[in-house]
């Protein structure tokens, strides 16, 4: 896949934007997404910044009558976009790869060429930084995977996939906070709580966190 | 409270003077309708013909009670409120009167069987207008 | 009160939504069908926003435990209440011991029932709308069941609230059908519709798409003729919102609904505009629906549309409550 080297900005119907970011999918291109998103998130009519890997969506408030301005505010805004460099906390999650959940591990393997234990340390290794949240609550999509084992999403979504499944879909890995609807390939799982609309900020993750993965066990 | 006779007579009188061709009355039970006939100016008492009917073997009729144009089916059933010949209950909804994006049910006062739908579908109507006679059993 | 006596399918509690949380992976829930909750709520004086249960399959019977007044809109489902039959968006009243009873869906796909002062359950995140994957919301965050008891905001209903009935949606905001009374419904095309050739674009246009039956609040699954891109594309996760037609590589649209995902990555050819996504939720399934190329501009001007059927029905219910002497 070729990236692009100026932003790519579209329309989802009159409810939001997408403004998606030229480059590679690392740490200071996201930070520089973070910044974007601190700026535009004051903008009128913008109900919300919400950041994805190097791409940003600013839902509407009220959708703007012309969306040329709005897309000029979005080329300068990512023009003078500095890093933000986010201090986030560090998490160590205790996984237990394979089995049940973690059901794709194998095709993973197969598709990567490389064994089960492989995939699994190199899926270990890296502290991941929590580019953004999204998907559903408290979920987490991570920078840093190690580009050997991505894998194309799913032909066919699954209709459901446990909640704590660490899962593979790309370049990119996440933790699944709940079961649902999944186009990754799940290749482990954590009991980890991520989510709770009773704490003051319901996800106990934010951007800027850092993960590592501890490899509990790895059922075959 | 009944109209009688000596009641019906002072009515004449007072149409004759004022120079009211008719009137009709409609109460709760009864119903009653006078009209003046062309006689000699000389006579000593007015000629008048009198239909007394009592309303509980009369049409009941279901009135809109507010202004708009008359429904006779929902949009989305097939079949309107009602039809001549169906027996319907008191208090049953024979059609709508639309104002703006509401519809308000125009509703029977009465059990009984349908006698005509008289009000036109699409009609404007306004407070009285008739939209259904009611044959009640008798 | 109102106590579940049956339920079919996931009858759920659902208000207008549940915005500004999307940072946090929580989408907006909230009734599919948001024209048909309001014009519930607005029939009985309620918060528009009122929460009210949103009934995607029949049969369906409630018991009021109090006298209260009640709505119901949506779909047609051939409702009565203690042997009386009620109209489509209707307004009617209910006696303590009155069993409401939804028996068939005659036309359309989802029913909602509002009652007086609203459904009182807790506000999560800024919305009684249940979600069901992150478990929040609604009644303990699930679908109803046989046996449960809702609370109602408020005991008496304003005795001079009496029957009462709404021009349906459908009818003052009709549309031309395609053949055969499929649903037609607006789109403005998505990031990767460039990506997809003139003839993969033109079978997404042309063709009649079936409702199947794994659709739901996540998303509408539908069936029909491979829309396949030009080469294969994989996009980094990014936002998306309800009414988004992401196609994953079987090139088998899934509309995004009220439940969907926050986020995904499989190639968006168009978005279903706002103004008609309670299209989607009052087709069945099985349905058959077909999408409309329509710009930015012409999508606002539908959803200035939706607001002027509310402003009026509005206006409508306020100046007969006053001509009637009753609130």
């Amino acid at each position: 896949m070729t990236t692009p080297n100026r932003p790519r900005i579209s329309l989802l119907g009159t409810t939001a934007i997408l403004f998606e970011a030229p480059g590679t999918f690392d740490l200071p291109h996201q930070r520089r997404i973070w910044a974007l998103a601190a700026t535009a998130s004051k903008w009128p009519g913008i109900r919300e910044a919400i950041p994805g890997i190097t791409n940003l969506m600013l839902t509407f408030e009220t959708p703007p009558h012309a969306v040329d301005s709005l897309v000029s505010a979005l080329i300068d805004g990512w023009d003078d976009a500095q890093e933000f460099a986010i201090e986030g906390r560090e998490i160590e999650l205790p996984v237990i790869y394979g089995g049940e959940i973690g059901s794709s591990l194998q095709t993973v393997a197969d598709h990567s060429g490389l064994s089960v234990d492989d995939v699994v340390s190199i899926h270990a290794a890296p502290r991941y930084t929590v580019f953004a949240l999204g998907s559903h609550p408290g979920y987490c999509y991570l920078g840093g995977m190690d580009p050997r084992i991505a894998i194309p999403r799913r032909q066919t979504p699954l209709q459901r996939a446990d909640g704590g499944s660490v899962s593979i879909g790309g370049s990119q890995t996440g933790v699944s906070a709940s079961p649902g609807p999944s186009g990754w390939h799940a290749i482990g799982h954590t009991t980890w709580t991520f989510f709770d609309p009773s704490w003051p900020t319901p996800a106990a993750l934010a951007p800027g966190d850092t993960i590592r993965f501890k490899v509990g066990r790895v059922i075959r | 409270m009944p109209i009688d006779t000596t009641d019906i007579e002072r009515l004449a009188q007072i149409l004759e003077r004022s120079g009211v061709a008719s009137i009709e009355i409609e109460e709760e039970a009864l119903s009653l309708r006078l009209v003046m006939e062309a006689g000699e100016p000389t006579a000593p008492s007015p000629a008048y013909a009198v239909q007394i009917r009592p309303s509980n073997e009369g049409p009941i009729v279901a009135k809109a009670d507010v202004a708009g144009i008359f429904i006779a089916a929902h949009p989305w059933r097939a079949k309107p409120f009602v039809e001549p010949g169906q027996a319907i209950e008191a208090g049953a909804i024979v059609g709508l009167v639309k104002i703006g994006l509401l519809y308000v049910p125009v509703l029977s006062p009465a059990a009984g069987i349908v006698d005509a739908i008289v009000a036109e579908a699409g009609a404007t109507v306004g407070y009285g207008t008739p939209i259904v006679n009611v044959r009640t059993a008798a | 009160m109102i106590e579940i006596l049956s339920v079919l399918g996931p009858a759920s509690i659902q208000d207008l939504g549940r915005f500004g949380q999307y940072r946090f992976g929580v989408g907006t829930s909230g009734a599919m069908d948001d024209i048909a909750l309001r014009a519930g709520n607005m029939l009985l004086a309620n918060d528009e926003n009122a929460a009210g249960i949103e009934i995607p399959m029949t049969p369906f019977k409630v018991r009021f435990a109090c006298d209260t007044a009640f709505a119901l809109t949506g779909a047609d489902v051939g409702a009565d209440i203690g042997g009386r039959a009620i109209l489509p968006w209707w307004r009617s009243r209910a006696r303590a011991g009155d069993v409401l009873s939804l028996k068939a869906m005659i036309r359309g796909a989802r029913s909602y029932l509002t009652v007086y002062g609203g459904i009182d359950v807790p506000v999560v995140l800024g919305s009684r709308s249940t979600q069901l994957r992150g478990e929040l919301g609604g009644l303990h965050g699930r679908s109803l069941q046989p046996g449960d008891i809702l609370p109602c905001a408020s005991l008496e209903a304003p005795s001079c609230f009496d029957e009462l009935g709404a021009e349906p949606a459908d009818v003052a905001l009709a549309r031309p059908t395609a053949p055969a009374g499929d649903s037609v419904v607006r789109a403005v095309i998505a990031g990767e519709y460039d990506k997809y050739g003139g003839a993969a674009q033109d079978l997404f246009w042309r063709a009649e798409w079936k409702v199947t039956p794994q659709s739901n609040r996540y998303g509408y699954r539908l069936q029909g003729p491979a829309v396949m891109p030009i080469s294969p594309i994989e996009k980094r996760s990014h936002g998306i919102v309800p009414g988004v037609i992401q196609i994953p590589p079987n090139g088998q649209p899934i509309i995004q609904m009220r439940d969907a995902q926050t986020s995904g990555g499989y190639p968006k050819i168009a978005t279903v505009i706002e103004a008609d996504l309670w299209r989607i939720a009052q087709t069945g399934l099985g349905g058959k629906l077909r999408f409309e190329n329509t710009s930015y501009a012409d999508a606002l001007a539908a959803q200035s549309e939706v607001s002027a059927y509310l402003d009026r029905l509005r206006a409508n219910v306020r100046r007969f409550g006053e001509f009637r002497k009753c609130r």
